[in-house]
């Protein structure tokens, strides 16, 4: 009897309570990023690609985990690494393919470049700002504005480990805890800020040990197990959404990839590297998961694959028939007043 | 200029700044600013405070006196020693709907918020259509003895940094129409008062609730046809006084007040200048790369 009441609870709690549906569609989500970021650096290599690209492999089991945790008016504040967590909230990715190739029916409408993709409107995700970690600050006001009105909503923002070294991540860590903030602090450590490990960024053996001393929960997952980030990221958005104020979520992975597209990433050991990628991939773990519970099999498999295929080529094909900005539009849009982003640009890409 | 006259008519801890004017409905600099601020929380309750020591203190000017009894603690919000947060904040509350007012203790420790106000604020609007309507307001300048960090001009950085209005009244009045303006604005506004003018320059500011300063329009102060001062902030009061000496010598000297420095008002000042044939420009802040200086 007792032994029934357990599997049953092994059962419930291998799958964090999301259904068979929502489980495939979470591999869909890992998929998508995966392959993604795969045929981004292609076209990056080949030279078909303008600008820096930011890879985030080995690292959509944090971004995909933390992120489908949120309801669609709930705000996500990323960084240039982010982009797998602004896809798994929704991100449109025909205008994120417009934005890589700096034309018009990107969302920032050719002016800025690939790691600097966000949906305010559409999406509630913020357009990131290259310094690190400036939205930290701002995710405090979002989650303001959600506890001064009474809303059941929540902010989260994402930064690296080496992102927390700066003096703006304790600020805003510590304003979220004296105002009790409805707010999720995710920081992905991936164990390089640029070639910088972790012992060069901080002196304590953790990240999530700093929430302790601000006054919150601080939580350490296995950023390789998607359900487990899943279900920590759950547990403090809900702690948010109930009026708990913050939580500090540390979820660790391996930067696969250099930096940006021109780091080979020499200083990242060959056999840490190789571990990572054997042993601790999180969409290959993931996948094999739910094959093993029989929650998916090889053929609805294929059929992801090809979906997240087809719907890079339809974007890159969207993309490259999406014409340029007009130069003469260049200086409009600094002000709200002159209309220039209330209009909808022209197919000829200018605003008249 | 008797500044303790003025502050005597207040009408106690609690009340409307509008209670603080003199019988003849004079108001300081200071109160016409607190003015503005009520006006506005009064008119539109997405509009709020945030700062420094603003609540039960009433800030370090005592801009706010008051305002906590009457808006409560959360729309005059008292935060920690965080600038770069408070800016933060201000931003991320204004992408979801309200719109803040930010107070510095001094204009000097904008700098510990800079990174937000130039890289985040002033940039958002232009790089993804989300409007920011926000208010910095920061007691700048110098001429009260203050130290080297209580006393700067950083007009000159903000006026650098496109997507930002920065604006430096000089009178009562321009400061209460100008404030209400940028509250009503969608865009980062850098709201610059001088303190050497908060409780020194007083006169009948208007009572009308509507009465606003449009943001970008440079005024003439004073008439004349030999040559233009283009000036702003504290340095309008020096250029009125040199005006009124020269006038003595049969000078003829026309003030032009920018009031906002940016976006600046070229027009206005090309007139005088076409008037006068020659023109002075006078600014408090470091000489190299200010306002006007080329
Ligand atoms: C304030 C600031 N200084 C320097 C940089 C340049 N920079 C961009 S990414 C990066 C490394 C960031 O490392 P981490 O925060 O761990 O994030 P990751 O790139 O690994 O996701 C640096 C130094 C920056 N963006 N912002």
């Amino acid at each position: 009897m007792a032994t029934d009441v357990s599997e049953k609870q092994a059962e419930a709690d291998w799958r964090v309570g999301l259904s068979d549906d929502r489980l495939r569609d979470l591999l869909y989500k890992l998929k998508l990023c995966r392959y993604f970021d795969e045929r981004i650096e292609a076209l990056y290599r080949q030279g078909r690609l303008p600008g820096a690209i930011y890879s985030g492999r080995g690292q959509e089991g944090t971004h995909v985990g933390v992120a489908y945790t949120l309801r669609d008016d709930d705000s996500l504040f990323p960084t240039h690494r982010d982009l797998s967590a602004q896809l798994t909230k929704g991100l449109d990715l025909k205008r994120v393919m417009a934005q890589f190739w700096g034309r018009i029916d990107g969302f920032t409408r050719g002016r800025d470049g690939n790691s600097h993709v966000g949906d305010w409107f559409g999406n509630r995700t913020w357009t990131p700002v290259s310094h690190l970690p400036l939205a930290y600050p701002v995710a405090c006001g979002a989650a303001l504005a959600y506890k001064r009105r009474g809303e059941q909503r929540v902010a989260m923002a994402i930064c690296g480990e080496g992102a927390t070294s700066n003096g703006r991540w304790h600020e805003a860590l510590n304003v979220s805890a004296v105002h009790r903030l409805p707010v999720v602090w995710v920081v992905n450590n991936n164990q390089w800020a640029y070639s910088t490990p972790n012992p060069l960024e901080f002196a304590v053996p953790t990240v999530a040990e700093r929430a302790v001393p601000y006054g919150f929960p601080g939580i350490r997952v296995d950023g390789a197990d998607v359900l487990d980030v899943y279900r920590v990221a759950l547990q403090a958005v809900d702690r948010a959404r109930a009026g708990g104020g913050p939580t500090l979520i540390e979820s660790v992975s391996l930067r696969w990839r250099g930096h940006a597209g021109h780091d080979p990433a020499k200083y990242v050991p060959k056999e840490m590297l190789e571990e990572y990628m054997q042993h601790k991939d999180p969409v290959k773990r993931f996948e094999e998961l739910l094959l093993s519970h029989e929650v998916t099999d090889a053929e609805a498999v294929k059929r992801i694959q090809e979906r997240v295929e087809r719907e890079f080529d339809e974007g890159f094909e969207f993309a490259q028939a999406s014409p340029f900005p007009v130069p003469s539009d260049v200086t409009k849009g600094l002000w709200v007043e002159d209309g220039y982003w209330r209009s909808e640009p022209s197919h000829e890409g200018g605003t008249g | 200029m008797a500044t303790a006259q003025v502050e005597s008519g207040a009408a106690g801890h609690g009340a409307e700044p509008r209670g603080k004017r003199t019988e003849a409905g004079e108001a300081t600099y200071l109160i016409a600013i607190a003015e503005a601020l009520w006006e506005e929380m009064e008119r539109d309750e997405r509009v709020y405070l945030l700062g420094e020591d603003i609540g039960a203190y009433g800030g370090a000017f005592k801009v706010t006196e008051g305002f906590i009894e009457r808006f409560g603690p959360e729309r005059v919000m008292d935060t920690p020693i965080a600038e770069e947060t408070i800016v933060g904040m201000a931003i991320g509350s204004a992408m979801e709907g309200f719109r803040p007012i930010a107070e510095f203790q001094y204009a000097d420790f904008m700098t510990s918020g800079f990174d937000e106000i130039v890289t985040a604020a002033a940039k958002y609007h232009y790089r993804s259509g989300v409007p920011l309507p926000m208010v910095l307001r920061g007691p700048s300048g110098g001429g009260v003895r203050a130290s080297s960090f209580h006393s700067s001009n950083p007009e000159p950085w903000f006026g650098h940094a496109p997507g930002l209005k920065v604006i430096c009244p000089a009178f009562p009045s321009d400061a209460k129409g100008l404030l209400k303006s940028a509250v009503r604005d969608d865009n980062p506004c850098v709201f610059l008062e001088h303190k050497w003018i908060y409780r020194r320059i007083k006169e009948v500011v208007p009572e009308d609730q509507a009465f606003l300063v449009p943001i970008g329009q440079a005024k003439v102060q004073r008439e004349g046809t030999d040559v233009s001062i283009v000036t702003y902030g504290m340095m309008v009061h020096l250029a009125l006084e040199a005006a009124e000496n020269l006038s003595q010598k049969g000078v003829s000297v026309e003030v032009v007040d920018l009031r906002t420095v940016h976006p600046l008002d070229s027009g206005t000042v090309l007139t005088s200048v076409e008037k006068t044939s020659r023109a002075l420009v006078l600014y408090e802040s470091h000489r190299f790369l200010g306002v006007g200086r080329r």
